[in-house]
């Protein structure tokens, strides 16, 4: 039955047993978020009674730490995303609501204007330090994510690959596509040297998570359903779809299906892969490429929520420690607080921040040579919270080859 | 010595709205009941507000009855009837030349049956077989609560100066010559024995008719039919769904506020008092639900209940399911005790008819003329839109519109007044239905909560996911804190009969969630309270 | 993928115990979680029987009791190694097995166990003069009169003083003892202050709700330095701060000792070679995941946990590697009539056979897997709730499952 992960469905398994309320970040940090239980599974069965929301609801960063914690398999965060989306069925959003759960469309614009990116993140600058960013509600702590000045899929036919039978798509993800496409790089060189050539497939859309969390699930349902009649277009052709964003891959391959419930979505999700899950199922059938140089690095690892979702292990660790002189130390400090774009807007940064407190603290005791982390907002958070410049794991592991 | 013209006995639908009734019309009327109120089968029912439509084909009177008394609580019951509308649906299993009579029966008693798509029926209500559905339709049915109609019917007799006592057991009757002078009755807490002095006295004891009936030496022919139900944790149907078939077991799904119930079944027992259920009862009631819907046992059971229908067997009736739904009013004088009625059989749905009819008796005999209102006047106010809207302020989500159908216009003005001025009020003592600390205090309060059951009556803590987990601590520590101490127990005791009534419910069902659920009640309780208070031997 | 020395499947005090033990030995260990295990629920005291010595009463025990396979030198070692664990973490336990220490619960009763967080130890309590109980404002759960009531059937003599001290707790949600601990935590110096204002002295006890902090004893400290009389934290309702600490307590030695915790990690099936595993298959949404592993610890725990699931009657699984459950046949043997009774729930006893390995036992008898050991509330035969042994038979199965 494939209701069984829809998360409408899964209400009814809470027995009101708290763990998630043990183990909710944001009820740790602030009183006012009356926390997963209450809001996901216990208000479930009221809905009934009359029309009505939560307001603590918004508090709520789906950061999944509660859906980890339950016993009994509820999808709690998801159940508070859906809730989100019936609020905003009946309120606006704000300015800055629309622009975080946006920023595909944002950045589209920006590249069609001429030097665009270079406009914008000068505009940006000058925006935090006018305290535009604030008046809209962002939050004015924060630098906004710089554009790169090309994006990784207007660059990725310049980009030089050994053609081979075995193929993969990569979901680039909005971050890396806008933001950091040198981890597309890092990306293609690993993928390139373990046989597989690269391809990338423009019809993509953003895969919705900035969407659900700010409550525009309509949206995001019609990005769901481009997205997933593409992958299931590839697999059919028997090509894999991977994805170094952590956050990407869970949206495809789980967060769909609890949302949307609709079996297309799993049947697509068994051909979705995160970057390291396919490298090292690559390694179990020994065709990792183990040719690897040796690199003198200790690497502290914060591991993303969004990660531990996925139930794949540790596959970065692992497959880094394969490289000789590489040793990695997980951060086991939590949440990094920043969840998406939680983190920016104005009124949860303090949420955030505090939420991070104690992943900045252990970074701060700088017993390694570099952070690593496989989701980027996570990376932005780590960088915003200690200066560091954090490493997704593939730009490790492309050193090495 | 206490005094009322007239003593109704028994604290059911149909005593309560005997009580109303006469009160409305002026007559001193006393209520008794043994328990709490609506402790026999006008709240161990399903909560339905037939339409009608059950009895289309086999007894036309009845379904007549039915669709005006339903409109009729429609109307003046706006606080405890939920309309959600009901659903008949036959399945492939189901004898086709049944619907025909039935849409035929439908239309003869005057019940709109609404013939639709299928398409539309699993869209009005997904978890349906789509395996097994072949036709459905709409009637009027509703889901009717039977623990707020009584304390709203309390909240209506009192306006008029009506008088109850719960807990207060009838142990015989005085009388002098054939003449009724008097119904004696116990406190059950205290122990204290007393004469109420009555012109006449009304047996509404449902199934303990008969008992009452011995008090006073009269033969009463009623015969308590069991009938066990199931409650589920969540609402698995929108609307009432009944099977479109010749009336069986545990073919009626009635959403209840938030939780299903499934029923019901009918057995013969020779004693109301008997709400014992079995597994056996579970499975054949699951077995048949899940005809209708088939990932029935997908969904987590909360508990099970039990009540029993007082059905009136004329010498020489059928019983069970083949005994009428109908109702009988019996004149004792006939039996040489003048002033002393029998109100028994009928059903939850006409309660209100056999009180008028009831009701026309006795005002004869008293030579009052008054009409009955009873069905013009609603039976609470309705608390306004803005004193529900200031309230939403301190409420949790979802929860004005219970409480406020709950609690009706000045305890709900009472208990946001103190939600407003005492932000600590405003916790949840039950985080399962909502309900927060000034509202279960302002029912403890009432001199009428003396158990947490009493309490959990009237709110609904402890009646949801958690089955007390949760509100069992905190409900015995409010008694504590408030000092009731009329039944003289300590919180411990109050605490372990709390969990002991949601235990019988559960002991049935006492697999799946409902088990694991009880392994934290367990590990609570015994483990972090030490609820027995015991040491080491 | 690399081969674990020991995977533990399971993350509550039993799974953790049997990692922390098998890691402590050198061994490279991974626990495999799916939900958070249920010491956020626990008392965090740990009882072994309920007996005046128990030590002596588990000698006494049937031979199919779970005490009786893992054999009393091992218990004794269990409870030692887990008293060092969390006094590693600053969670410093007190008690020994031959004797049982009383602690106060939220409803004022005394419960006894012989593994007690410091915090909790009540065994002064007949010595004090005055007992103060201190509610705090706003926090949800915590009734000081309730408490006294209960607590004077064994104290007649004793003057009680209920208080209310405000730590500025309202504003926000309900507040449960965890939320406080919370906010307590790092800033425990106003509940100091307002304890200091009650004046008692070293011959009283004051008594509070678990709320001094969140990690280890650190919140204790600050507190307890500040006062002349003793402070007793009381049991609570979930989530249980003393049982999240005993949790924390234990991912941090276990993080510390490299011991892989990977969450929401739900195993379907063992890896079977013979009468051997040679891993345990983890399934997310997608897809399987192969763990390969030397040696598996099954610390599933029992009903409450979903390491024994029941959806139809007579009909008990253990859902990972279909081991025979042991259990009570038919209705009547189920249950008793009451909920809180004089002798143990038939399905309580539920559970996995094992012989002295722990290594789970069909019908004859037979050895099923000869690498995989059950440890915690999933061994069958007893009902660790009526007997008072949950915490015990968890860490000391863990322990003896871990060192095999």
């Amino acid at each position: 039955m494939s209701d069984k992960t829809q998360a409408i469905f899964t209400g009814d398994r809470c027995l009101s047993c708290t763990s998630c309320m043990a183990n909710c970040p944001v009820m740790a940090a602030i009183k006012d978020y009356r926390g997963p239980k209450l809001v996901g599974p216990a208000h479930g069965r009221m809905h009934f009674s009359q029309e009505d929301i939560e307001t603590s609801l918004e508090f709520c960063s789906n950061c999944k730490n509660c859906d980890r914690a339950c016993p009994s398999g509820v999808a709690v965060s998801t159940l508070n995303m859906l809730r989100r989306a019936e609020y905003y069925k009946t309120h606006k959003h704000t300015q800055a609501e629309d622009m975080i759960a946006h920023g595909e469309r944002m950045a589209k614009l920006i590249r069609k204007i001429p030097f665009g990116a270079t406009f914008s993140n000068v505009g940006m600058s000058f925006g935090k330090s006018l305290g535009i960013f604030s008046k809209l509600g962002l939050a004015g702590e924060r630098d906004m994510p710089a554009y790169a000045a090309t994006a990784f899929k207007d660059k990725f036919n310049s980009i030089k690959q050994t053609a081979s039978g075995k193929k993969i798509v990569m979901f680039t993800g909005c971050f890396i596509n806008d933001n950091e496409p040198q981890v597309g790089e890092a990306f293609i060189k690993v993928m390139n040297a373990n046989g597989y050539e690269v391809l990338i497939d423009k019809g993509f859309n953003c895969c919705g998570s900035p969407l659900v969390v700010t409550g525009y699930l309509d949206e995001a349902r019609e990005h769901a359903d481009n997205n997933v009649a593409r992958i299931l277009d590839w697999k059919k052709q028997g090509i894999p779809v991977v994805t170094p964003c952590t956050s990407c891959s869970l949206m495809l391959k789980e967060e769909y299906h609890e949302l949307f419930g609709e079996d297309k979505f799993h049947e697509a999700a068994q051909n979705v892969y995160d970057a390291f899950e396919f490298l090292e199922i690559l390694q179990e059938r020994g065709e990792f490429n183990e040719n690897l140089k040796p690199l003198n690095q200790k690497l502290l690892y914060h591991v993303p929520c969004h990660l531990k979702s996925q139930a794949i292990g540790l596959p970065a660790q692992d497959i880094l420690e394969e490289i000789d002189g590489v040793k990695v130390q997980t951060a086991d400090a939590g949440c990094c607080g920043i969840s998406g774009n939680y983190g920016f807007r104005k009124d949860k940064y303090e949420i955030s921040m505090k939420v991070g407190a104690k992943l900045f603290e252990r970074i701060k005791q700088d017993d390694f040579d570099k952070v690593i982390s496989d989701c980027g907002t996570c990376r932005m958070q780590i960088h915003h919270g200690t200066n560091v410049k954090p490493y997704h794991p593939i730009e490790i592991l492309a050193k090495a080859y | 010595m206490e005094k009322a013209t007239v003593v109704v006995i028994g604290g059911g639908a149909t005593g309560l709205g005997i009580l109303r009734d006469l009160s409305m019309r002026g007559v001193k009327a006393l209520l008794v009941e043994k328990n709490d109120l609506v402790n026999g089968a006008s709240s161990r029912y399903h909560g339905l507000l037939h339409s009608g439509g059950r009895y289309a084909v086999k007894d036309q009177e009845a379904a007549r009855e039915c669709i005006i008394e339903n409109q009729i609580m429609r109307k003046i019951g706006k606080s405890c009837v939920e309309p959600c509308g009901g659903m008949f649906t036959r399945l492939d299993i189901d004898d086709p030349a049944y619907e025909e009579l039935w849409v035929k029966g439908c239309s003869d008693s005057g019940i709109e049956a609404t013939p639709i798509t299928l398409d539309e029926a699993f869209r009005l209500e997904p978890r349906l077989s789509r395996k097994h559905v072949k036709s459905a339709y709409l009637v009027p049915d509703a889901a009717v609560d039977g623990f707020r109609m009584a304390w709203q019917l309390i909240d209506s007799s009192k306006r008029y100066g009506g008088q109850f006592k719960t807990y207060t057991e009838v142990i015989g009757f005085d009388s002098v010559n054939g003449e009724l002078r008097g119904v004696k009755v116990r406190d059950q807490f205290t122990g204290e024995e007393y004469e109420i002095a009555c012109d006449i006295a009304v047996n509404a004891a449902g199934g303990w008719a008969g008992f009452v009936g011995k008090l006073a030496g009269v033969e009463i022919g009623v015969q308590p039919d069991k009938g066990t139900l199931i409650a589920f944790n969540q609402r698995i149907v929108n609307h009432v769904v009944n099977r479109l078939h010749k009336s069986s077991d545990g073919d009626i799904f009635v959403p209840h506020g938030s939780i299903t119930i499934l029923g019901t079944s009918s057995m013969s027992v020779p004693n109301p008092e008997d709400t014992s259920t079995s597994r056996a009862e579970v499975e054949s009631l699951l077995k048949i639900g899940e005809e209708t819907f088939e990932d029935l046992r997908d969904f987590r059971i909360l508990r099970t209940f039990a009540g029993s229908r007082p059905l009136y067997i004329p010498p020489g009736g059928a019983v069970g399911r083949s005994a009428s739904r109908g109702f009988a009013i019996v004149d004792h004088e006939q039996d040489g005790l003048k002033g002393f009625f029998t109100i028994v059989g009928g059903k939850f749905t006409t309660y209100r008819l056999m009180a008028e009819k009831m009701c026309n008796q006795i005002c004869a005999k008293l030579g009052n003329n008054t009409p009955c209102r009873t069905a013009d006047e609603p039976l609470v106010e309705e608390v306004s839109q803005e004193d529900k809207d200031r309230a939403k302020k301190f409420f949790p989500s979802y929860g004005v519109n219970l409480a406020a159908t709950r609690l009706g216009v000045d305890r709900f003005k009472k208990v946001v007044e103190r939600l407003e001025s005492e932000p600590e009020s405003r916790e949840l003592i039950c985080e399962c239905e909502n309900v927060t600390r000034a509202e279960v205090e302002e029912i403890c309060k009432d001199d009428t909560s003396f158990i947490v059951n009493d309490v959990r009556r009237r709110t609904r803590i402890g009646m949801g996911t958690c089955q007390g987990n949760f509100c069992a601590l905190r409900a015995a520590a409010i008694f504590a804190d408030m000092g009731v101490e009329s039944t003289a127990k300590d919180s411990l005791t109050r605490m372990r009969e709390f969990l002991q009534g949601r235990w019988k419910g559960i002991r049935p069902v006492l697999l799946g969630r409902t088990l694991r659920e009880t392994e934290m009640t367990r590990s609570i309780y015994e483990l972090s309270m030490n609820i027995k208070g015991g040491a080491p031997q | 993928m690399k081969t674990y020395d020991v995977i533990v499947i399971g993350g509550g005090l039993a799974g953790f115990m049997a990692a922390a033990v098998a890691a402590s030995r050198g061994q490279k260990v991974a626990v495999l979680t799916y939900g958070s295990g249920s010491l956020p629920l626990a008392s965090g005291a740990i009882d072994f029987l309920n007996a005046k010595a128990p030590d002596a009463a588990i000698k006494n025990l049937p031979a199919h009791h779970p005490y009786k396979k893992i054999a009393s030198k091992n218990i004794d070692a269990a409870a030692k190694f887990f008293c060092d664990i969390t006094s590693q973490g600053n969670l410093p336990y007190v008690g020994r097995l031959s004797a049982q220490i009383p602690i106060v619960t939220a409803v004022g009763t005394l419960k006894y166990s012989c593994l007690v967080p410091e915090s909790m130890d009540a065994s002064n309590l007949a010595d004090k003069k005055k007992i103060f109980v201190v509610e705090i404002a706003g926090l949800k759960d915590f009734y000081g009169a309730m408490l006294v009531d209960n607590l004077k059937k064994y104290f007649p003599d004793k003057t009680f003083e209920v208080t209310k001290i405000d730590l500025k707790l309202l504003g926000g949600r309900d507040i449960t003892c965890m939320d406080a601990a919370q906010i307590l935590t790092d800033k425990e110096q106003p509940l100091a202050n307002e304890l200091k204002a009650l004046n008692a002295t070293a011959d009283d006890a004051i008594i509070i709700p678990p709320i001094l902090g969140v990690m280890g004893s650190f919140s204790r400290d600050v507190v307890k330095t500040q006062l002349k009389a003793e402070i007793i934290e009381t049991t609570c309702l979930p989530p249980s701060p003393p049982g999240l600490r005993l949790q924390r307590a234990f991912i941090k030695y276990l993080q510390k000792a490299g011991v892989r915790i990977l969450e929401n990690s739900k195993v379907i099936r063992g890896v079977v070679e013979g009468k051997k595993l040679t891993g345990v298959v983890v399934e997310n949404v997608v897809r399987e995941k192969v763990f390969p592993a030397r040696k598996v610890i099954l610390a599933t725990g029992g009903f409450y946990s979903g390491g024994i699931v029941m959806r139809d009657f007579d009909n008990p699984r253990e859902p990972i590697f279909d081991l025979p459950v042991f259990f009570p046949t038919g209705a009547e043997n189920w249950s008793n009539q009451n909920l809180f009774d004089d002798k143990p729930q038939g399905f309580s006893m539920t559970g996995i056979l094992t012989d002295a390995n722990l290594n789970p036992i069909d019908e004859n008898g037979k050895v099923l897997y000869e690498n995989l050991h059950v440890v915690g509330a999933n061994l069958g035969g007893c009902d660790k709730i009526f007997e008072r042994s949950m915490g015990g038979i968890a860490i000391a199965s863990a322990y003896k499952g871990a060192i095999l």
